[in-house]
């Protein structure tokens, strides 16, 4: 007792003693390539790396990301080096609150934080807590901003050897922030919110038959240490079903991806020993929408919005360009001993703060399971109603099981549109409204 | 003597989602809908196929049944977004069952036979030929004029009433025993009409009508149709409106209906084995709700208000002669409308010495099931309900849910008006007698539910309960032969992922297990020389549910095992079965399910030693001769089904089956 009471002081001193974020920081949090884009030797735009050549850039390149590279699976078009400005309003509240987010006690604690970027210094590796206070800055990321919907949002599953699509879904998915809202009214919460949620993310499945109204409703507490509320509609039964804790974590509806894997990580801060690895440049899949060879198979929008196109073995892989990022190594090991994971690595890009670039998910025996590819449009070069955003727009994702040479793609249609959100969309019963 | 179960009614989940083709492309369904409004958005229209085929083994005659289902279905389900926005939504089902006849031997016109009765001469159980009193053969007029009683109405023979098309009721799985036995028609109405009438939805249809079961006078083809619309009505509320024929889902739980019980069911269409979703039978509602959101203490919250203006529905039992007969109860109706109004030869029956019981032909009139009384429509014979839906700070989703209604399953009013069999008076009233009136009576129900997590133990919690007022349960102390009871029905359920790594090493294996209890209030029973006699439904009762459920391949093959045991009745149901998913469009289950345990200790009173006429009726019974009572005399038929239930009604039904569904 008195041992662990001296060791959270300690941990509390420690990240009290790590450098005090600055007005510096928060430049430099935002705006990393202030200095210039970075440099790897032999890449440039156009540069087409596959197996051939991998080994000349395994340096830049995610662990998961150069195994699929050498083991032929597709290959990857780089391009420049872009800047993804946050939401104004994001970045104002980080200089406005700067200094006040403070990790408390254990982990999954945090004291003081009002909105915008949580720890806008550079990570420190001699500071214990500096993963901790990586996964925070990613809670409180940008993320889809205060509200957006993916609307619709296809996935695919398929056969990577066969190239088979065994099947597609077609859904809806929205976001809503209760908490700590920047931009949209109202701010900075909705209310009234008694429980203290802080995020909430609704999902709808529209297609194929056997899922249709499907319906998928997670709520994420504030307070970090209490569990996240899952609840399950399902269609042929019109029942709302609680879900258990470990359900989070099983292949969600027969997919690659299990609720835990949303946006790179779904799950509680507390719920992972955090571990912050380095800082590195790598390639991580960004691009402008607009200027990709898009999908000409998809179904027709009516806007005329085409979706990502995907390619490489099996279909597994979007087609966008690749460029060199900032990102900040994050490894992130389950507490839970039970957990279906014993380690998830997270290139976490150092601008926008996302997890969602390139990570590799390790199953119970430490051996490479899956890698989770999402790409991101620049806000300004997708959908008229997101320019400006600040937003990067998740634009496709590749789940690759490397053991079940299996994969899960996702097709997006983000809109970040508060409208498509409202509140009332993310109670549980919304979702016993419907047929 | 009054028949009724008010057992919960398992409807596990054997998901049989199985499929098959359609007739009509989707393209053809949209062009040829009407606009409705002018939205310009375009309809919706999904149609799937399904083929279900079962065959049944040997039932308690020693005889295999054969092919029990090729049930065809064909479903077009259409939406459409409308002005104002409302929008549309549509479930259109048409079925042919071809067991009738493919068949027609177990279901069909040439179902059934020439049967036996049983008399018991001293102890020894004898077969006796039926509705004949030659040679050798039951007790009938000339007998019992022999004895001095000439204006005595039993039977020598039925004109009427032909051996022919029958079954000894309960024969598919039990022996008669020494018990009470009589004959039910099972033929299709067309072909046999004794015994036919309609009992709530069944039990009056023809071969045609068994095997299109939509195609009727209430329209059951038009599974749902009805509007909705979300009015924002400020401070971030709504009011929630959805009209039209539809299902009202209530409670958490799954396989029991404890709260779920706004719409009747329809146990014909595969027992309880179907999704509830696909064999509730949808009610035109008018549904409100106000959806206030969250308070300053609590996250969610809802009430909604419901109007059932449909005509009274029961739930449909299934017709005496087709494959699913849920509790056998379709044939006990039959049975006794056709002895109310043919009269027949009832097994076992009159005691005229110790431990000889003689088959007895009874004429039309005396005994059995005379009218039944289903609520017509009025305004009074809406009904009503509510519910009030929250979401605590903590994240404990609970109900409160009230409804008044109708009871969905039929109960039988005994002690009415007859003529004595043996002086051929006629009285408004005999207690004790085994003539009845079916009746649905007014039922108030008040209960809830509530569902949790635990962290600690991975596990997710669901509760429900409910009270009822109003309900009525055989009893053969009371003598109308039934009383009103109180009664308290639970279920408890769990639901804990788990790793089976031989299923899947990355994805856990569901395993949900549901405890399911029944109190009656006020219960009564009594013990008397002869056996027990009052309600025969136990005053306690516990059923227990284990699903397990894996997934492969990406959830694309599902084995799954259901285990249930139903713990007083001493039966229990194991229906393991397999879901393969080859494409979006096309998925294939097979499956079976097997039943075991005993009905050896299900026998009850069944009222032969009543003595409604009296003296003629006392026998050797213990007692004061001039008094009708029930001594508590026992036989599995009628009443043992209440306490065999579901599962142990169906001991000899087990099933194999493939289904096969396709979407256009």
């Amino acid at each position: 007792m008195k041992k662990t009471f001296i060791a959270a002081a300690l941990a509390v001193l420690a990240s009290g003693l790590a450098h005090a974020a600055t007005e510096a920081d928060v430049e430099n949090t935002f705006n990393p390539y202030k200095g210039g884009f970075p440099k790897a030797a032999g890449l440039s735009a156009g540069t087409v790396i596959n197996k051939g050549n991998a080994d000349q850039f395994k340096d830049v390149l995610p662990a998961g990301v150069f195994k699929l590279l050498k083991d032929g699976l597709f290959e990857i078009k780089v391009g420049p080096t872009t800047q993804f400005e946050l939401s104004k309003p994001y970045i104002e509240a980080t200089r406005k609150n700067l200094g006040k987010a403070k990790l408390g006690a254990k982990n999954g604690d945090i004291e003081g934080y009002v909105a915008g970027r949580p720890f806008p210094e550079e990570p420190d590796a001699k500071d214990p807590r500096a993963g901790e206070k990586l996964a925070w800055n990613y809670k409180y990321g940008v993320n889809w901003g205060d509200n957006a919907a993916i609307y619709p949002f296809y996935w695919k599953y398929r056969n990577m050897q066969t190239g088979q699509v065994e099947k597609t879904l077609k859904l809806n998915m929205h976001f809503l922030n209760f908490k700590h809202r920047v931009k949209d009214a109202p701010t900075p919460e909705v209310t009234p919110n008694p429980s203290e949620l802080f995020r909430a993310i609704y999902m709808k499945v529209l297609e194929p038959q056997d899922l249709k109204n499907t319906q998928l409703l997670i709520q994420r507490y504030e307070d970090d240490q209490k569990l996240d509320d899952a609840y399950l509609y399902l269609g042929f039964q019109r029942r709302v079903r609680r879900l258990a804790t470990g359900q989070t974590t099983d292949a969600f509806l027969g997919s690659d991806l299990m609720i835990e894997d949303f946006e790179g990580y779904n799950g509680r801060i507390s719920d992972m020993k955090w571990t912050y690895k380095g800082t590195k440049n790598v390639i991580l899949p960004m691009w402008n929408h607009s200027e990709l060879k898009l999908a000409g198979d998809m179904p027709a929008e009516g806007d005329g919005y085409k979706y990502v196109n995907f390619g490489g073995q099996g279909g597994c892989f979007h087609e966008g360009t690749w460029q060199l990022r900032k990102v900040y190594v994050l490894e992130a090991a389950p507490v839970n001993p039970n957990h279906p994971v014993s380690k998830r690595v997270f290139y976490m890009d150092a601008q926008l703060g996302n997890l969602n670039g390139a990570n590799e998910i390790y199953d119970r025996k430490g051996e490479l399971w899956k890698i989770f590819m999402v790409g991101k449009s620049h806000p300004d070069h997708h959908l008229p109603l997101n320019k400006g955003s600040g937003i990067g727009i998740d634009d496709a994702f590749s789940m690759v099981d490397v053991q079940s040479k299996h994969c899960t793609t996702g097709q997006f249609k983000g809109q970040v549109d508060a409208k498509l959100n409202p509140p009332s969309m993310f109670q549980v019963q919304y979702m016993r409204g419907g047929d | 003597m009054k028949n009724r179960s008010n057992r919960a009614q398992p409807a596990l989940t054997l998901c049989a989602l199985a499929v098959a083709s359609a007739c009509a492309s989707q393209a053809f369904a949209e062009d040829n809908l009407p606009d409705m409004g002018s939205s310009a958005e375009p309809w919706k229209v999904d149609t799937f196929y399904e083929n279900h085929t079962a065959f049944r083994g040997r039932d308690d005659t020693g005889k295999v049944v054969g092919l029990s289902k090729f049930r065809n279905t064909m479903q077009v389900e259409a939406d459409k977004k409308l002005s104002g926005g409302w929008a549309f939504h549509g479930v259109f089902r048409g079925s042919w069952d071809g067991v009738y006849r493919m068949n027609k031997g177990q279901y069909g016109e040439d179902a059934g036979g020439a049967i036996t009765s049983q008399s018991i001469l001293g102890g020894t159980q004898t077969t006796v030929p039926w509705g004949t009193t030659s040679p050798a053969g039951p007790i009938g007029y000339t007998a019992v004029a022999g004895l001095g009683l000439p204006g005595n109405v039993f039977m020598d023979s039925y004109p009427n009433n032909p051996n022919a098309g029958l079954r000894v009721l309960g024969d598919r799985w039990h022996k008669t025993n020494g018990g009470v036995g009589f004959a039910t028609p099972v033929r299709p109405c067309n072909v046999d009409s004794r015994g036919c009438a309609d009992f709530g939805g069944y039990g009056d249809k023809n071969l045609n009508e068994l095997e299109f079961p939509e195609f009727n006078s209430r329209l059951d083809f038009i599974r749902e149709a009805y509007v909705k619309n979300s009015i924002d009505i400020g401070g971030g509320q709504e009011l929630f409106l959805k009209l039209g024929k539809q299902q009202v889902v209530w409670g958490r739980t799954d396989l029991f209906r404890v709260l779920d019980v706004v719409n009747p069911v329809d146990f014909s269409r595969n027992n309880i084995y179907d999704e509830l979703q696909d064999i509730r039978i949808p009610m035109w509602i008018a549904q409100a709700e106000w959806r206030m959101g969250a308070s300053e203490s609590m996250q969610d919250r809802n009430l909604q208000l419901i109007w059932n203006v449909d005509q009274f529905r029961a739930n449909n039992l299934g017709q005496c002669g087709s494959p699913n007969v849920a509790l056998d109860a379709g044939c006990f109706f039959r049975g006794m409308k056709n002895l109310w109004d043919n009269g027949g030869t009832v097994a076992n029956f009159a005691n005229v010495a110790p431990n000889t019981y003689l088959a007895t032909n009874f004429g039309p009139g005396q005994i059995g099931l005379a009218d039944v009384n289903l609520p017509k429509w009025s305004l009074a014979n809406t009904q009503i309900g509510g519910k009030f839906e929250g979401v605590t700070m903590g994240g404990l989703s609970f109900s409160v849910n009230a409804l008044h209604y109708r009871s969905q399953l039929p109960s039988l009013h005994g002690g009415k008006r007859a003529t004595n069999s043996f002086t051929g008076a006629y009285q408004n009233a005999w207690p004790y007698l085994i003539s009845f009136d079916m009746n649905f009576p007014r039922v108030n129900l008040l209960g809830g539910s509530l569902d949790f997590q635990s962290e600690t133990l991975g596990a997710a919690f669901r509760v429900e309960g409910a009270m009822t007022w109003g309900e009525e349960f055989a009893n053969t102390i009371k003598p109308e032969l039934f009383s009103k009871n109180r009664v308290w029905r639970s279920v408890i359920g769990v639901d804990r992922p788990m790793f089976v790594p031989f299923i899947n090493p990355h994805r856990t294996t569901l395993f949900s297990g549901q405890l399911f209890w029944q109190h009656i209030f006020d219960h009564e029973l009594e013990s008397t020389s002869m056996g027990m006699r009052g309600i025969p439904d136990f005053k306690d009762n516990v059923i227990g549910t284990l699903l397990m459920k894996g997934f492969m391949a990406g959830d694309r093959i599902s084995p799954q095992l259901i285990i249930a045991r139903d713990f007083r009745a001493r039966s229990h149901a194991i229906a393991p079965a397999v879901e393969w998913s080859t494409t979006d469009n096309l998925k294939f289950t097979f499956g079976a399910n097997f039943k075991g345990g005993s009905n050896g200790r299900n026998e009850f009173d069944d009222c032969r030693s009543c003595n409604p006429f009296a003296p003629f009726t006392s026998g050797s019974y213990p007692g004061d001769p001039m008094t009708a009572y029930s001594r508590g005399l026992a036989g599995m038929e009628p009443l043992g089904r209440f306490r065999a239930g579901p599962i142990g009604a169906a001991m000899r039904e087990d099933e194999i089956y493939l289904t096969m569904r396709y979407k256009f």
